[in-house]
Formats: C-alpha cells, sequence, structure tokens
C-alpha cells in the first residue's frame, strides 16, 4: 500500500496504491490525522487502488465526517470493483463520488 | 564443574607462588655461594701467591745452587727417567735410588730445615723447592718440607696449565687449585728463585690444604639452603593465606551466592512468587555479602549487587506484566464466552416449529469477534434474522457488536419494518461514536405463515437464495450505507418471498474475503459451488459444506477475519 500525499495551499490530494484492508488501514488513518489540518478540499485519488475492505471504508467515513465540518471530500477514480464495494456497502449515499 | 573450577584457580596460585619462591631461593643461594666461593679461592690464592714469594727470598741461595747442581747431574746422567706417577713401583724406587746420597748432603738438610721452620709458622701443607726440566716438561724436587716428603729427583709432570713458565720462567706458577683423591683440595703457587745474576735456577712451591675451607662451605650450602627451603615455604604460605583471603574467598562467596540465586528460587518457588506478587522482593543474596578487598574484586561484588537489584526489580517488573496478561488473558476468555452465549446457539431453536429449519456458526478470528448473527421470534408468525459484521477487530468490535445487537433485537421486538429498527440503531450506534466504528447489517422480518418477508441491507453482503428445484444464487441490489456511519441515515427496504422448499444464506464478508497463502479470496464463487455440492441438504451440513471448502482452499493461512453463515431452510405450513 503506498500513499501520496500533493498539498496545494488549502487542497490536498491524496492517491491511494494497493489494497487498503485491515493491515494497511491504520497507516491511512495516522497520515490523516495530521494531514486534514486546514484542509478544505480533499481529493482522494483511487485509480491505483485495488480493494478496500471495511477497514478501508472506515477510514474514508472518518475522513469524510471530519471534512464535513470543515470543507468538501470527493473520490475520483475508483475502479469498477471498488464502486461495486461502495455501491453494496451504501457508501454511494454517504461519499460524493466523481 | 564447580569444584573442579575452584579447585584449579587455588591449585594455578598455589603453584605458582611456589615456583616463584623457589626460583627467587635458588637464585639467591647460588649468588651467594659463588660470591662466598670466589671471595675464599681469592682470599687463598693471595695467600699462596705470597708465601711462595717470601719463601723465594728466604730460602739460602747458595745452598739451593748447590742442591740444584747436585741433583741436576745425577738426573742429566740417568736414561731412563722415571716420573711420580710411578710411586711405588720397582723402576721408580731403583730410580730414586740414584739419589740416595743427596740427602744426606748439608745443604740439603739446611734447605730442609729452613722450609720445616716456614711450615710450621704458616700452618701450610707442604713447602719445597724444584727446578723444572724444560726438555720432559717435569718437576724436578730438590727439597721438601711435609710430613709426607717426596725424596729430591721426584719428577713430577708439569702440569698442561702451567707450560707458561717454559717461555716465561719469570712467572712462576700462578695460583691453582686442584682437587686429588691424595691430597683433596689445594692451592698451590711457586715463585722463582733467583742466583746473583738474577736468573731463575729453581722454584719455591707451597701447597695450602683447602679442605677445611670446604667443610666450612658445605655447611654454609646446606645451612643456606635449609634456611632459603624454610624462608621459601613460610612466604608460599604467607602468600596462599593472603590470596585465599583476598581472591579465592571473595571469588567463592561471589559463586555460591550466583548458584544460591536460582537454586533457591526453584527451591522455595512458590513463596518467592508470592513474595514477589505482593511486592516484597525477592531476597537478595548478594546485598548481604560483604566485601572489603579495595580492588576489583570488591568493584565485582558491587556489580553483582546492582545486577541483583536490578534483576530482581526487573523480574517483579515482569511477574506483574505477565500476572496483568495472565489476567487480561483470563478476562478475553470469559469475554469470548459472554460473546458466544450472546449468540443462540442451541439448535434446533425452536423445536415446536417446522416451517423451516435454520441453523448458524461463527468462527472468530480473534478471541473476540466483531460479527454476529441473530434470530428471534417477534411473535407467533413473524420472524427476526440478522447478520452483521462490525468494522475492525478484538475488543472494541466486540463491544459493539454487543451494543449493536441488543438494540436491534430490542428495537425489533416493540415492532417496526427493518427500516425504522436500523434507522433507530443507526441513530443511537452514531451519538458518542467516538471510535467510529460502524456495522454492516442485513436484517429481515420473515412471515412465518405466507413466506414473504421484508428485509434492509446495510452495507452487507449480497444474500444468497436457492429457489426449489434451482441452484444457489446471489441476490444482488443496492444497499443502504451501513449501520453507525452518519445520523439520519434512510435505510431501504427491500421485499421478498420464500416459496416451499427455498432456501435462504447469509454471511459475513469473512467467508467471501477468506485468503489463502498466495493471497487469493476464496470469493462468492467458490462459495456458491460449494453451497450447490449438495443444495438440498439441511441447514447445517450447507453450512458444514462452506466451511469445509473455505478450510481447503485456505491451507495453512492465518484466518484474518471472523467466519459467520446462517443457513434458513422454509418447508411452509406442513
Amino acid at each position: 500500500m503506498k500513499i501520496t500525499q500533493n498539498k496545494e495551499g488549502s487542497k490536498l490530494n491524496i492517491a491511494l496504491e494497493g489494497r487498503l484492508d485491515t493491515t494497511t488501514a491504520p497507516e491511512l488513518e495516522n497520515e490523516l490525522k495530521t494531514a486534514l489540518d486546514g484542509v478544505d478540499d480533499l481529493v482522494f485519488d483511487l485509480k491505483e487502488l485495488a480493494y478496500i475492505s471495511s477497514a478501508g471504508l472506515r477510514v474514508l467515513l472518518s475522513a469524510q465526517k471530519i471534512m464535513n465540518k470543515q470543507g468538501k471530500m470527493v473520490i475520483t477514480g475508483a475502479n469498477e470493483e471498488i464502486m461495486e464495494i461502495f455501491d453494496v456497502t451504501g457508501f454511494v449515499d454517504i461519499l460524493t463520488i466523481e | 564443574m564447580k569444584k573442579i573450577k575452584m579447585l584449579s584457580l587455588r591449585t594455578k596460585c598455589i603453584g605458582a607462588i611456589i615456583l616463584m619462591a623457589a626460583t627467587l631461593s635458588l637464585i639467591l643461594g647460588f649468588m651467594s655461594i659463588s660470591v662466598f666461593q670466589r671471595n675464599i679461592d681469592a682470599e687463598y690464592m693471595d695467600k699462596v701467591t705470597d708465601l711462595a714469594e717470601t719463601v723465594s727470598v728466604a730460602v739460602d741461595m747458595g745452598d739451593t745452587m748447590r742442591l740444584k747442581e747436585a741433583v741436576q747431574s745425577i738426573y742429566d746422567g740417568i736414561d731412563n727417567k722415571v716420573r711420580s706417577d710411578m710411586m711405588g713401583t720397582p723402576e721408580y724406587d731403583a730410580y730414586i735410588k740414584n739419589f740416595e746420597g743427596i740427602e744426606k748432603t748439608r745443604d740439603f738438610y739446611s734447605l730442609q730445615r729452613e722450609l720445616r721452620e716456614i711450615l710450621t709458622v704458616n700452618e701450610v701443607q707442604s713447602v719445597y723447592i724444584i727446578y723444572i726440566d724444560p726438555v720432559e716438561k717435569t718437576c724436578v724436587y730438590l727439597v721438601d718440607a711435609s710430613d709426607e716428603a717426596c725424596p729430591p729427583g721426584n719428577a713430577d709432570t708439569l702440569y698442561e696449565v702451567n707450560y707458561r713458565v717454559l717461555e716465561d720462567p719469570e712467572i712462576g706458577f700462578p695460583a691453582y687449585i686442584t682437587n686429588t683423591p691424595e691430597y683433596g683440595w689445594l692451592v698451590t703457587a711457586a715463585a722463582p728463585i733467583h742466583d746473583n745474576n738474577g736468573e731463575v735456577i729453581a722454584y719455591s712451591l707451597v701447597d695450602i690444604s683447602m679442605n677445611h675451607i670446604m667443610d666450612v662451605q658445605m655447611t654454609f650450602r646446606r645451612n643456606l639452603a635449609v634456611i632459603m627451603l624454610t624462608i621459601t615455604v613460610l612466604i608460599s604460605i604467607i602468600y596462599i593465606i593472603a590470596i585465599t583471603k583476598a581472591v579465592i574467598k571473595p571469588i567463592n562467596t561471589l559463586s555460591d551466592a550466583a548458584l544460591d540465586y536460582f537454586g533457591d528460587e526453584k527451591a522455595n518457588g512458590n513463596k518467592n512468587d508470592q513474595e514477589a506478587a505482593s511486592g516484597t522482593g525477592r531476597p537478595l543474596r548478594f546485598s548481604n555479602i560483604s566485601i572489603n578487598t579495595g580492588d576489583e574484586i570488591e568493584n565485582l561484588a558491587d556489580a553483582m549487587k546492582k545486577m541483583e537489584r536490578d534483576i530482581n526489580d526487573y523480574i517483579d517488573n515482569l511477574t506483574k506484566v505477565t500476572a496483568e496478561k495472565e489476567r487480561i488473558g483470563a478476562e478475553l476468555n470469559v469475554a469470548t464466552q459472554i460473546q458466544a452465549d450472546m449468540l443462540p446457539r442451541i439448535f434446533p431453536p425452536f423445536p415446536d416449529r417446522n416451517e423451516f429449519d435454520i441453523y448458524a456458526t461463527m468462527d472468530p478470528a480473534k478471541e473476540v469477534g466483531g460479527d454476529f448473527y441473530d434470530f428471534f421470534l417477534i411473535d407467533e408468525d413473524h420472524m427476526g434474522l440478522v447478520m452483521a459484521d462490525v468494522s475492525g477487530k478484538g475488543v472494541p468490535a466486540a463491544l459493539f457488536m454487543v451494543i449493536a445487537k441488543t438494540l436491534i433485537k430490542n428495537r425489533a421486538l416493540m415492532n417496526g419494518s427493518p427500516s425504522e429498527v436500523l434507522a433507530y440503531a443507526n441513530d443511537q450506534l452514531c451519538e458518542g461514536n467516538e471510535a467510529e466504528l460502524f456495522v454492516t447489517v442485513w436484517f429481515a422480518i420473515f412471515e412465518i405463515s405466507t413466506g414473504k418477508g421484508m428485509a434492509a441491507n446495510a452495507g452487507h453482503e449480497h444474500p444468497v437464495i436457492k429457489r426449489k428445484d434451482g441452484d444457489f444464487e446471489l441476490v444482488v441490489y443496492r444497499h443502504s450505507p451501513a449501520v453507525a456511519t452518519m445520523e439520519g441515515i434512510k435505510f431501504k427496504e427491500h421485499e421478498f418471498e420464500l416459496h416451499p422448499g427455498d432456501t435462504l444464506f447469509v454471511y459475513t464478508d469473512g467467508v467471501a474475503e477468506a485468503t489463502n497463502a498466495s493471497n487469493e479470496l476464496f470469493g462468492t464463487e467458490r462459495m456458491l459451488e460449494a453451497l450447490n455440492k449438495d443444495k438440498d441438504a439441511p441447514a447445517e451440513q450447507l453450512l458444514k459444506n462452506v466451511k469445509e471448502a473455505i478450510d481447503d482452499f485456505v491451507g495453512e493461512a492465518p484466518q484474518f477475519d471472523d467466519i459467520t453463515m446462517l443457513g434458513f431452510k422454509y418447508f411452509g405450513k406442513s
């Protein structure tokens, strides 16, 4: 799992690569603890993300809850399988997916 | 092992000390003896040289010259000269007979008297006068004043050490020491006797016996040896006592303490464990040792004392931590038991109902899991079915699961649609959900008399249904978000209907996402395959088939997620 952060002013772009599951989700959660300070536009780039488990979904949900208070959060580039997971889990109703 | 090693250290020390003392004694002894001997020898040599010179000047020169001429004329006239080493033989006696007349001459008599006086006064072994025959390399006797005097004409072989006198007659015989069986230790010197022209005509010889001084020397050596031996033994004993006290004893004390440390631990292990657990600490073996050698050994002892305290602290700490771990482990076991007891596990659960067959299992990945299933009768004709999975694992997930399960069942028993029940649980769980856990739930309310059901799927896996004459198939439709994700969510409802002979199967992602060693997922395809293998089997058997298929697939790889399944076969009204 590879996490790439790209910050421009108050806009933060986070690209995820690999599998976001029980073992790798805490890594992302730790990074987000500090990364989201002062961010009002958060973009998750999931082009290279192969799989997301419920633990990964939980981290995205936490981020969404924080961003609801300080700005907006968008998910981009989710492939078909990830989209299906979002669909099935009902996350399409909570997350903004482009 | 220990005994041998201690013995070895002591032996080494004693060996080194004895060797050192003995070496020192020997060196001192040899030095004393050699200095002593050299001084004595030098003194005797000086004395004998002085005496020989005194004699050479004191004797009457005219008498000496005449006697020499008389002896020499006889000597030179003898063809068959027999030397003194033949003494006692007839040839020697015959040879000596030639000089018979000499002893009766006045010169001989007067010289002999002079020499006897000197001999008596100076207490020497012998005083005599000879001349040297350079051709035969012999010393020919003129007169001898010894008690056992050699007769005139007696010819001794000139010793090689004295050959230099042949080249330089003035040298005489520098003092030399001999040891013969006949006379014992003798020191001898010769001084030249000159005529009026300064020519050397003869030599005066003096022998001084050293037998007495040699005896003294032997006694001295013996005494010295005894003294040295005594000193060696004394020094060795003192050193051994000192080393035993300063080195071996402290080391043995430390060694015994170290052996005791765990020896006693084992012997009264239980008692000590209790002491340690109650915080009174374990007995101090090194701290009671008093070693005041003021050197490295004392440093070692201090270091050992500190080590002991550190080890004791560490052990106490470790004991506490271990006890804590054991306590947590025991509590986790209880928690697992409580969690397992929360799930209905007695099958068949409703023995008097024959309209359906239900079976469910949960295999947690860790001690306590986040998965749960539930089924309960809301009234005579309605049944609630729950399959849920809390995000995360372990104790937090288990606690969340307990709340979620309780909320859902309690709310369902108060009547209401699945959507209303989940909305209520969602709002309750969202309150103060700091850990931000959520739970995916499939919840259905099923009407037993008609086979009609209403389900809400909050982000959970697709349920599986097998129609009477068909195969198990996924029922795919769009789900609502998981419970506890966000307050105020509305949950969509999905109607379904089971006909007699139909089977419903719900599960958690632990089934579909079981992973083998090469990181492949078990997947829903393999799950359906396992279900369809013996599709008309009772619910219990269906679940077993799936579990076996998962176990075969996963092999030795560890189980990452809880595996939970529920099978429901509908028979309708009989």
